[in-house]
């Protein structure tokens, strides 16, 4: 989120992918969406590429759809590691 | 009546403080903007220096065009085993070239970037590594940035 926060700076628009959004409102994202993921797997479930495109497609569409900064959007998938 | 005793008075605990908002507002629709990634997991070529995983406020610079078979993980602060096994599980350069090839955005970007976040020495990733990755971005001309961490 720290480097997040320098790409915003510098004139870029950003949006992060994160497991633990808690963390990401306590750093100051501009912008986050969480899907229901572990640490590791924020894009979703290894080698489920419908998955992992949807989150990155919705993730894209919000970079431009969230207005406020700070904003968390959460995403309807969910993935569990078998640990 | 003045409530308070003691002026200037404060906690012993110690309480987070959120920074400041920073903004930059999108201009153009997705189809007409150039995407990179930046991930904090600690992603890299398989023939790039790993990152040192007691901590390291160093990155590494990703091709767009790279085949992700040649990219590895190494970052000391989450369990790997997902992302060994498909690296777009934290860094999705194959979903972001079907992206593109699907014209849901105009294109990806020619670099990209790795670092190794989850702390560390966070005053060198706020005032050097994250200003350099900036310009590196800034400098390529993308128009979005798509992160993974946290």
């Amino acid at each position: 989120m720290i480097v997040q926060r320098a790409i915003e700076e510098a004139g870029i628009p950003t949006i992060i992918i994160a497991a633990l959004p808690p963390v990401v409102r306590q750093n100051g994202s501009p912008r986050c969406t969480a899907p229901l993921v572990p640490m590791g797997a924020n894009v979703g479930e290894p080698n489920n590429p419908e998955m992992q495109r949807n989150i990155l497609r919705d993730t894209l569409i919000q970079l431009v759809e969230i207005d406020t900064p700070g904003k968390i959007v959460p995403l309807p998938y969910e993935y569990t590691a078998k640990i | 009546m003045d409530m308070t005793v003691i002026k200037g008075l404060q906690s012993e605990i110690y309480v987070p403080v959120t920074p400041k908002p920073v903004w930059t507002p999108v201009t153009k629709p997705l189809n007409e903007m150039v995407i990179a990634l930046a991930t904090a997991a600690g992603v890299h070529l398989k023939s790039d220096k790993r990152f040192n995983l007691a901590g390291d406020t160093s990155y590494r610079i990703i091709p767009g065009d790279v085949d992700s078979h040649d990219l590895m993980v190494s970052h000391g602060g989450y369990d790997n085993s997902d992302v060994n096994k498909d690296i777009n599980c934290m860094f999705p350069i194959d979903r972001l070239r079907e992206l593109a090839e699907e014209g849901f955005i105009k294109g990806i970007a020619p670099k990209h970037i790795g670092f190794m976040g989850g702390g560390g020495d966070v005053s060198a990733f706020r005032e050097k590594t994250g200003p350099e990755i900036a310009k590196i971005l800034k400098e390529e001309g993308v128009d979005g940035v798509v992160m993974t961490g946290g």
